[in-house]
């Protein structure tokens, strides 16, 4: 019974639903590609917290590994699986590169904190990028990869965006669900500990830095899945998935949503970024200049995120309660959080 | 292969690499002492060869050349006092992003104030021509830029090691709240170091208007670059600074004769073995930044 209203009660059924039913609603119906890419851009923001959300390191490099993943899919694509048009494959690779160069790369940084992290990943990024950018012969260089055509996953047809569209929500949710089990697993409470005091998990015997280098190559292993389901969204592969600000977008839809302190803040963060993207694009050629400003603005008042004001309006009001107990006033500090029994 | 080429490319190479150089002493001063990666450097530099553009047909030349710098250290300034400085000490992706959502907002101002079409300078009548050594025939405007962005980075080196102003910043980097309690006002100290970072990317947007195109994208341009120059020569160390400037102009132009499509990332590969081998860069001490690894 307990399980059952466990089931009921999660985020996650209400999301499926409201998903699945997405496309027969007659007015989203017809922004199919972005509520694809959106789902997409939301687990890409996904995987990223669980490098900054449950671990704390600055990674500003997490573009690298889903552009690496849209390279990947679209070359191995191209070169092995055209005839079958079998997608399997492609998007096999895209999480294997991602991984792969996550698992490489994190050997090398691992060791390093706070700002060092953050201006190595800058560096990495763009390392990959001049790479795609200038290698015409393998990459395409400029104009990129680009004509290829949605196949089929094990004979069921894709070509349609609209079943692509169910495609992408299976696997994303499905990797809801892993990167969920993998954050509530004892290896993700030791993360936490490891973002509150990495010194006292030293000293508690958790080998911190291969704990951080694992967390980075799972992150990396889904942000190439990611570029790989864009690759195939759109039908090609550009340079411009590695630049650097693309990295900028995701560390910004997910600190607006508050990765730093929920589990859901990556969700809803990269729900409001493209949604307040494409309508923006649409309606102002000059919109840059309101997405510019509204990073200065989110990181200036709302730091936490909008979940992160969510709760703490929450535990405001869980404090008035008390408060409010037998008509006096209590020290705050020894109230009970919530969710805590007795 | 030609000597001459080679001579002049050497020599643009140099002229690059003291551009950068100087947008890049601003950064690393930055980052060294208010532990921000600022992102909205390349901004400034790119409003300095704008203001420049704009204002020296109205002033002249020279007093163009002399105010738009104070324009942009104004500029700095007040974007220090308003956002960078609630960002100090703070969790680096907050700088990172605060600044880089000004870059992208600063270039798009560009786009609407000025307009998307890229413009250019020209280079004033008593620059214009050539000298000629020997074989060797090189513009005269670029020789005149060399020497005064030489004199400016020598002159800013000298100044931060000699004097005091400079002892107090590098003993910033070391241990800001050690300054502090030695009865230094850290803020104002921050605010002083990333005006003179403003000023110094302010000159170097003004001497690279004239020999490269205008355009909003010159910004983000340059901040990798830079970046680079920071890394490799030593958060914080001029002197480091400058070589590492030197050498990465230099190598990039001259790589054109090697690898002509990968010349981009030869500096990259270079900060990957500076980084294996000496993890602080060339000149780098054990700053604020080495104490939070753990060095």
């Amino acid at each position: 019974m307990r399980n059952k209203s466990k089931i009921l009660k999660d985020p996650y059924l209400y999301m499926l639903i409201f998903f699945l039913l997405c496309p027969f609603f007659p007015f989203l119906g017809k922004y199919i590609t972005i509520i694809t890419e959106l789902l997409i851009w939301s687990l890409f923001a996904l995987s990223f917290n669980l490098v900054l959300g449950y671990t704390g390191l600055p990674s500003f490099g997490q573009g690298a590994f889903y552009g690496a993943g849209t390279y990947a899919a679209a070359l191995t694509y191209v070169h092995w699986s055209a005839n079958s048009g079998n997608m399997f494959l492609p998007l096999l690779m895209a999480s294997l590169v991602g991984g792969i160069f996550t698992y490489l790369f994190g050997f090398l940084i691992k060791g390093k904190r706070g700002i060092y992290f953050a201006l190595l990943t800058v560096a990495f990024t763009q390392i990959l990028y001049v790479i795609a950018f200038r290698w015409n012969e393998v990459t395409g260089g400029e104009t990129g990869i680009t004509g290829l055509i949605r196949g089929q996953f094990f004979g069921i047809n894709l070509s349609d965006s609209k079943r692509y569209y169910f495609f992408v929500l299976l696997i994303v949710f499905v990797s809801y669900v892993v990167i969920r089990k993998i954050t509530e697993s004892p290896a993700g409470k030791t993360l936490m500990a490891l973002k509150q005091n990495e010194t006292r998990a030293q000293y508690l015997g958790y080998n911190t830095e291969k704990y951080c280098w694992y967390i980075f190559t799972i992150s990396g292993v889904f942000a190439g899945l990611c570029g790989g389901l864009y690759c195939f969204l759109y039908n090609a592969a550009f340079a411009d998935s590695l630049h650097w600000t693309k990295s900028g977008d995701v560390v910004m839809a997910t600190l607006l949503g508050g990765g730093m302190v929920n589990f859901y803040g990556p969700l809803v963060g990269s729900t409001i970024f493209i949604i307040a993207r494409e309508i923006l694009s649409s309606i102002w050629d000059n919109w840059m200049l309101l997405y510019g400003a509204s990073f200065v603005i989110v990181i200036l008042f709302i730091p936490t995120g909008l979940l992160g004001l969510v709760e703490k309006w929450k535990e405001k009001k869980h404090i008035e309660k008390h408060n409010n107990y037998n008509g006096k006033k209590i020290n705050p500090q020894i109230i009970p959080t919530k969710g805590e029994k007795k | 292969m030609n000597i001459n080429v080679i001579l002049a490319l050497f020599f643009n190479g140099i002229v690059l690499g003291l551009i950068q150089t100087m947008v890049a002493i601003g950064f690393s001063l930055v980052l060294g002492i208010g532990q921000v990666i600022n992102f909205s450097h390349g901004l400034l530099f790119a409003f300095g060869a704008y203001v420049f553009w704009y204002i020296s047909p109205i002033i002249g030349y020279w007093p163009a050349f002399l105010i738009s710098p104070l324009i942009i250290g104004i500029m700095g300034y007040a974007i220090e006092k308003t956002l960078i400085k609630r960002v100090y000490g703070q969790d680096p992706l907050f700088g990172l992003l605060i600044t880089f959502g000004l870059s992208l907002a600063g270039a798009e101002l560009i786009r609407m104030l000025w307009g998307k079409t890229t413009k250019t300078v020209s280079t004033p009548d008593f620059a214009a021509g050539q000298i000629y050594f020997g074989s060797i025939i090189y513009s005269k405007y670029r020789i005149i830029l060399a020497i005064i962005a030489l004199i400016i980075l020598l002159s800013i080196w000298l100044y931060m090691s000699r004097s005091n102003f400079g002892a107090i910043v590098k003993a910033g980097m070391f241990d800001s709240e050690m300054i502090t309690a030695l009865g230094h006002n850290l803020p104002a100290l921050r605010n002083k170091v990333f005006v003179m970072g403003a000023v110094l990317a302010g000159v170097a947007g003004v001497i690279a208007a004239p020999l490269w195109s205008i355009k909003s994208e010159m910004g983000t341009d340059i901040l990798m670059p830079a970046f680079l120059i920071a890394l490799i020569g030593g958060l914080g160390s001029i002197k480091g600074t400058i070589f590492a400037g030197l050498i990465i102009g230099v190598m990039t132009s001259l790589g054109v004769l090697v690898i002509p499509r990968f010349t981009d990332i030869l500096p990259y590969i270079l900060l990957v073995i500076v980084l294996f081998f000496k993890p602080k860069g060339f000149y780098g001490e054990v700053t604020i930044l080495g104490a939070i690894r753990g060095e």
